[in-house]
């Protein structure tokens, strides 16, 4: 059995190696000008490699999923003890960051687009995930699983897509084709017995 | 000519997209940031419920092994508490949780107690770590409702998370920039986009993993209308063991212990980890014995006795299905089940960095607002009384539930709720940042409360 000890000597490693990448990567950036590859490169190798290594000690799935919530944590700890005081009222043209588009509102655009980003984008997503878990070949346990796991990923591309696109029509268009075309060749391979 | 000058890496989206991106990233943060701030609170808070529930229950003994004897005792003891038909779930303690537990459950009936070393039963009921599980995992609505809207919150989360890193051109220029003081709106954002980046693959990971916990229903329920005519129990027979044949003659329990003993044999590099006894006392009685492997995020060994004692089925890893395992999974990496102490503290932490970026995001479009000469002083104030009110709510039902432990606890945070969020938005002579400063100050008197109160009964 993994001790409990083990686990925390291993997520105390994580946590300084997730640190220590995230601090070669700083260091690289601080120094914008010059080359500092060799820093860039030494940081990835660390942040990359323990997931590795955990799953290599802890198991395939346990071991990177220890090594993702303690690395986030060392990185983040280093982005504490690098922060910096800034002076009241002084904003610097380069610490402007992107403004959101902003649309006069129209209250049926709203209505559309939430329709569009809620039950459409969700009859869209479920329609592709269906379809994997139809045509995939395997096991129908993993299909359904697969399919389960992409309809949530697509649905929040669709709800991505569908607010940020400012053609509603051509949003429409293409979310109620992928949900007929894909409902419809999901339907087509059940009673065919492709799922079977 | 030759140039001289580096070319320099450009953000592949053009500047417009970039804008529309971030445009969705706020509509759909604002329209789900109360909501998704709940789930994300109550989420970091469940971590620690078998922490919770000791300090709730002080009696409740921690077991940190349990023999074979005295499992099959608390067993028979729990069989005989509970009326006839109840299953119950036995859950021994392992290296990511200490304790043992009992749950007997019908759809009548539900009782948990916690298992001491020796095999006696004492009740474990914590009415607010149930109160909090119950918020996060359905917000105390109908089942089904209240489950799919914490699916379609996991979802709008992922599509936030995706949205912000492509709304992001300076992810790299900013990676490390964490700039305190001057302008509010831009040391938030550098919180908002330095907790989001660097915590992102566990914030992924945590929002895909409980959007699909919450949309499993649904999910089931169309793929059985498409492939089985509506018939959902066709999906659920894929993942779960069928009943055994009814058969309700009086029997006596087989020798429990002898059957765990067995199933150890059976397979010697797992360690027994759940125990469920299906219709004890009848002559269908089914025991089900779950083992775990050290390296092994999900229980994949089992064996399966009938009332005779007879070993009528036995599977390893090999013999499950990827997607059975997958589903498994979903759960321990969405609670942080699987590590133990060190992991719920990871997990604690990165939670709470969740919910400081939804904060944040919320504060930076509230401050945009007010550079721009438009400010939104109600919803100022009503924000501070979610992002402060909500953990002072939650930090009073604690209190509550420590002097009236049976007292009715969702209807006193939904009354609380109601009647701060009103406030806030009725009381103008307060401002937002003068509220949330109260609210703090509240919160930590509260904090400290429950710590004098809880801590010092539990030393007691």
């Amino acid at each position: 059995m993994t001790s409990a000890l083990a686990i925390v000597a291993a997520s105390l490693v994580l946590v300084a190696g997730g640190a220590l990448g995230a601090f070669a990567l700083r260091k690289s950036w601080l120094r914008r000008g010059s080359a500092a590859l060799g820093l860039v490169v030494g940081g990835w190798i660390v942040l990359l490699g323990l997931p590795i290594i955990a799953g290599l000690l802890f198991g395939a799935v346990k071991g990177p999923a220890l090594a993702i919530v303690m690395q986030g944590i060392g990185a983040l700890c280093v982005i504490w003890f690098g922060r910096v005081r800034r002076k009241a009222g002084r904003v610097r043209t380069g610490d402007i960051a992107p403004e959101p588009l902003e649309e006069p509102g129209r209250f049926w655009r709203g209505v559309l687009r939430t329709l569009l980003a809620g039950p459409l984008g969700m009859t869209a997503a479920m329609a592709v995930a269906f379809c994997v878990t139809v045509y995939l070949p395997g096991d129908p346990r993993t299909r359904i699983v697969v399919g389960g796991l992409l309809m949530p990923v697509l649905w929040g591309l669709a709800m991505t897509w569908t607010l940020a696109d400012r053609r509603l029509l051509r949003a429409t268009a293409v979310l109620v084709g992928t949900s007929i075309a894909g409902f419809g060749l999901a339907a087509l391979g059940a009673a065919l017995g492709v799922s079977a | 000519m030759s140039n001289t000058r580096k070319k320099q890496w450009r953000w592949p989206i053009a500047p417009e997209t970039v804008r529309s991106v971030l445009s969705s990233h706020s509509v759909l943060g604002l329209a789900f940031a109360g909501i998704i701030y709940l789930v994300c609170l109550t989420g970091s808070i469940a971590v620690f419920a078998p922490d919770l529930q000791r300090l709730e229950v002080p009696a409740a003994p921690v077991a940190t092994a349990l023999s074979d004897q005295a499992t099959a005792r608390a067993l028979t003891a729990g069989a005989k508490q509970a009326p006839a038909g109840t299953a119950l779930y036995l859950t021994m303690p392992t290296a990511a949780k200490e304790g043992a537990s009992l749950i007997a459950y019908s759809p009548t009936f539900e009782r948990t107690w916690a298992i001491a070393q020796d095999g006696t039963l004492v009740p474990l009921e914590a009415n607010w770590t149930e109160f909090l599980i119950g918020l996060h995992v359905n917000l105390h609505l109908p089942k089904s409702w209240g489950a799919f809207i914490v699916g379609l919150t996991g979802v709008a989360l992922l599509s936030s998370l995706v949205s912000g890193v492509l709304a992001h051109p300076r992810i790299v220029r900013d990676a490390f920039h964490l700039r305190l003081g001057g302008s509010r709106r831009l040391q938030e954002a550098d919180w908002h986009n330095r907790l989001g980046v660097w915590a992102l693959p566990f914030h992924f990971t945590l929002a895909l993993t409980g959007a699909l916990l919450g949309l499993s229903t649904l999910i089931v329920a169309v793929l059985s209308l498409l492939l089985y005519r509506g018939d959902m129990g066709k999906v659920y027979e894929l993942f779960l063991d069928p009943p055994p044949p009814v058969d309700a003659r009086a029997a006596p329990l087989p020798d429990l212990a002898a059957l765990i003993a067995k199933a150890r044999a059976a397979a010697p590099q797992a360690q027994p980890q759940q125990l469920i006894l299906e219709r004890p006392g009848r002559a269908d009685m089914r025991l089900t014995i779950h083992g775990g492997r050290p390296r092994l995020l999900v229980q994949q060994d089992e064996a399966k006795f009938d009332a005779g004692g007879k070993l009528v089925e036995q599977e390893g890893p090999e013999d499950h299905a990827l997607g059975t395992q997958m589903l498994g999974g979903i759960g321990q990496l969405h609670f942080g089940w699987f590590g133990g102490l060190a992991v719920r503290i990871a997990y604690g932490l990165l939670g709470l960095a969740l919910c400081a970026v939804t904060s944040t995001g919320v504060t930076i479009w509230l401050s945009r607002r007010r550079d721009r000469g438009r400010p939104a002083p109600q919803w100022e104030r009503i924000w501070a009384a979610v992002c402060w009110g909500q953990p002072t709510m939650l930090a009073a039902t604690a209190l509550i539930a420590f002097f009236a432990p049976t007292a009715p606890l969702t209807a006193l945070w939904l009354g609380l709720t109601v009647v701060s969020i009103a406030a806030a938005a009725l009381v103008r002579g307060v401002d937002g940042m003068r509220q949330a400063r109260v609210w703090r100050v509240v919160l930590a008197a509260l904090m400290l409360a429950l710590a004098v109160l809880y801590m010092g009964r539990a030393i007691v």
